[in-house]
């Protein structure tokens, strides 16, 4: 494990250079050059952290979800190899097998575009299969939706199951916890990134003789924010020292709300020009809304979280001192 | 004070903590029928403490100048929230330790702190708090309660006070208060404030207890009438009171927090016993296990970040709102699935969850409302500048 001096540095850099990057297509090059790949294989949890939350700081999109999910899935990531992502909100498997036929139908990237092959995960998530596809026998298809640079790809697959094996139950929970942590990472960075925004906004504008983040009601939404924020990466930070799949599902639960709970004050702050074009603020609220849905929405892991709490009947407290 | 060994060794210490208390369950257990009053409360807390206090586990991780066995806050931190998550004593009584004890062994005189802390870990003494005024709330600094020396401020043997504080903790049951009072000009706002240890039964203390809002007399107003203070008793420097008030806050703000967040999954655990099981319920009881996951992760880092460097600051504004929050999202949870339960039943779980819950409405006020929490998150953490 790399220590956190270390850590903030390496953040810089690869949020700096992500920034740089001259279009999506390019951040992926970058990573590569930063050596995503062979820092994720060796430490998991800083590449996942460093990098995705510079994504969402940045605002700028990439395919490394792939890499995450499909090494969770003991396969090894490769920009030639995209993944199959559960439909919007859902973080079962998306395929099912159905007489040695597969059904899938899911989200990607935008690698789904470029690479050669998809690795699909089928049926239920306690008794997973996983399939390597051609790409060109699957339906791809560009989403644009609230977020058209984010590079979502909707994709459905319908062939022959024959080369499907048998997948370890633990490395389908392992992906979703780990796509969940990633995600909430990025959620992160752009919440984050939507608070600078508006706080450097309030100090500028001027109403009534005076910079606006000098009115209580200002003040307070921002300071509601941070909270939100702070308490998201703390969440992120028990996620990384507790590793399991409840800490992971709860800090993309977290993220969730908080993103929502901050682009809804920020936005308030932000006021007309937030609701511009020419305002970067904008491009974080569509990016975080978009990526809340992936590996299950707040509002659906709150629900099965609840639902295992009634079912035990007990409340576990997951993290100790 | 500090202690900047990491964590290791805190998990034995759990482990071993809970079979002690698991193998000492009945000799600890409360002895009265639920809900119970204050009365009960109160022994039940000096019965524990006593228990705790023979058995060596009171004295762990308080420095061995004032009886302690040393060690890491962290270990007192366990102990709290232990016997916060089995219901043998209240957390928000049990913590209070956390808020005074801290404050006499960092600015009485060694011998008085030697003598007096013990006092109130074994269970023999119980303290108060005498902060706010009926005019001084949330601007503590303006407070007027004042003390005056008998004779020249830097030679007097002893100090007269006279005034009045509000909200004070179980001052009927305590035998000593840490006691804020004017010794500046009345415009000196926290360059004029001195502290005193105070003996509650020195004559011209009078003593009168609220009723809250749940039926109980937890807090009083005390009045102060030619009450004669000894000077040895001053705590910190003469008009040095304001930094005796900040210093509790890394305690109130880590370690009790860390109980009243023990005690929180406790009543959650409760409620998801008897919860009706249906999409509803879990959509409640997951947002209130969302909302206290999230800060015992804050508050986990906050602890770790004392027992670093010693030392906390306007950061923990943030674990104070989301103790607050947190606290009024549980007990919301429990009104809005035991249907009636607050409302209207009498058998005692009712009276226990009504009480509580009403008890909860405080956590927005109590400790710096609010309203000034997010002032300081405004000001000190996001850099937005003075608000006039």
């Amino acid at each position: 494990m790399i220590d956190a001096a270390d850590r903030a540095a390496m953040a810089e850099t690869v949020r700096a250079a992500i920034a740089d990057a001259d279009g999506n297509a390019a951040v992926d090059e970058v990573l590569r050059k930063l050596g995503w790949l062979e820092m994720l294989d060796a430490e998991p949890a800083d590449a996942i952290e460093i990098v995705f939350g510079a994504l969402g700081a940045t605002q700028r999109a990439a395919t490394a979800l792939d890499d995450v999910v499909v090494s969770a899935l003991g396969a090894k990531p490769r920009a030639d190899l995209a993944v199959l992502l559960p439909r919007f909100a859902a973080w079962d498997p998306p395929g099912r097998i159905d007489a040695d036929e597969l059904h899938a139908q899911g989200l990607a990237t935008a690698r789904a575009a470029s690479a050669s092959e998809i690795l699909v995960v089928c049926g239920a998530a306690s008794e997973p299969w996983a399939v390597t596809i051609r790409t060109t026998s699957a339906e791809v298809c560009a989403v644009r939706g609230i977020d058209p640079d984010a590079g979502f790809h909707a994709v459905r697959v319908q062939g022959t199951a024959a080369a499907a094996a048998r997948l370890d139950p633990a490395a389908w929970r392992s992906a979703v916890a780990l796509g969940r942590r990633a995600l909430a990472h990025q959620i992160a960075g752009a919440s984050r990134a939507m608070l600078d925004l508006a706080c450097a906004h309030a100090k500028e504008r001027l109403q009534f003789g005076r910079p606006i983040a000098r009115f209580q009601a200002v003040r307070h939404r921002l300071a509601d924010a941070l909270v939100a924020v702070e308490a998201l990466e703390a969440t992120l930070t028990a996620a990384r020292e507790e590793p399991g799949c409840d800490t992971a599902a709860l800090a993309k639960a977290v993220a969730g709300r908080a993103a929502r709970a901050v682009a809804a004050h920020c936005q308030q702050v932000l006021a007309g020009i937030g609701f511009t074009a020419e305002h970067p603020f904008h491009r974080f609220l569509k990016r975080t809304l978009a990526l809340e849905g992936l590996f299950g929405s707040a509002d659906e892991i709150v629900r099965d979280v609840g639902r295992q709490l009634l079912a035990t009947r007990r409340v576990p407290t997951l993290i100790e001192l | 004070m500090h202690d900047s060994r990491p964590a290791a060794g805190l998990a034995e210490y759990r482990a071993e903590l809970h079979r002690w208390l698991d193998a000492h369950h009945e000799e600890l257990a409360p002895c009265f029928a639920p809900p119970g009053t204050l009365d009960d409360h109160i022994a039940q807390m000096q019965r524990v403490k006593r228990i705790l206090f023979d058995a060596g586990w009171m004295q762990c991780g308080w420095p061995e100048r004032v009886g302690g066995r040393g060690g890491s806050p962290m270990l007192r931190t366990e102990l709290g929230a232990a016997i916060a998550g089995r219901d043998l004593t209240d957390p928000g009584l049990f913590s209070l330790i956390e808020v005074l004890a801290p404050t006499l062994i960092d600015f009485a005189p060694q011998e008085l702190a030697a003598e007096v802390v013990p006092r109130l870990l074994s269970g023999a003494e119980l303290w108060c708090q005498g902060f706010s005024e009926p005019d001084s709330g949330s601007d503590l600094a303006s407070l007027r309660c004042r003390a005056v020396p008998g004779g020249d401020a830097r030679t007097a043997s002893t100090w007269v006070i006279n005034g009045q504080k509000v909200w004070t903790s179980l001052a009927q049951y305590s035998d000593r208060c840490v006691l804020l009072t004017r010794t500046g000009p009345a415009d000196s706002r926290h360059r004029g404030i001195t502290a005193f240890f105070v003996d509650m039964k020195t004559p011209g203390i009078t003593v009168r207890p609220l009723e809250m809002i749940n039926g109980e007399h937890e807090f009083a107003e005390v009045f102060f009438d030619d009450v004669v203070v000894p000077a040895d008793r001053m705590l910190g420097d003469l008009n040095g009171g304001w930094a005796v008030a900040m210093s509790i806050l890394p305690y109130e703000r880590s370690s009790c927090f860390w109980q009243r967040i023990a005690y929180l999954y406790r009543r959650l655990q409760r409620l998801v016993e008897v919860a009706q099981v249906d999409d509803r319920a879990a959509e409640v009881v997951g947002n209130a296990f969302l909302e206290l996951h999230a800060l015992r992760a804050r508050s986990r880092a906050t602890q770790h970040r004392l027992a670093a460097t010693g030392t906390l600051g306007a950061e923990t504004s943030i674990d104070k709102l989301l103790v607050a929050t947190a606290e009024q999202t549980t007990y919301d949870a429990a009104r809005r699935l035991l249907t009636g339960m607050v409302e209207l039943d009498d058998s005692a779980a009712g009276e226990l969850w009504r009480s509580e819950y009403l008890y909860s409405r405080a956590a927005t006020i109590y400790g710096g409302t609010a309203e000034v929490q997010r002032n300081i998150v405004a000001r000190r953490l996001l850099g937005l500048g003075s608000d006039e």
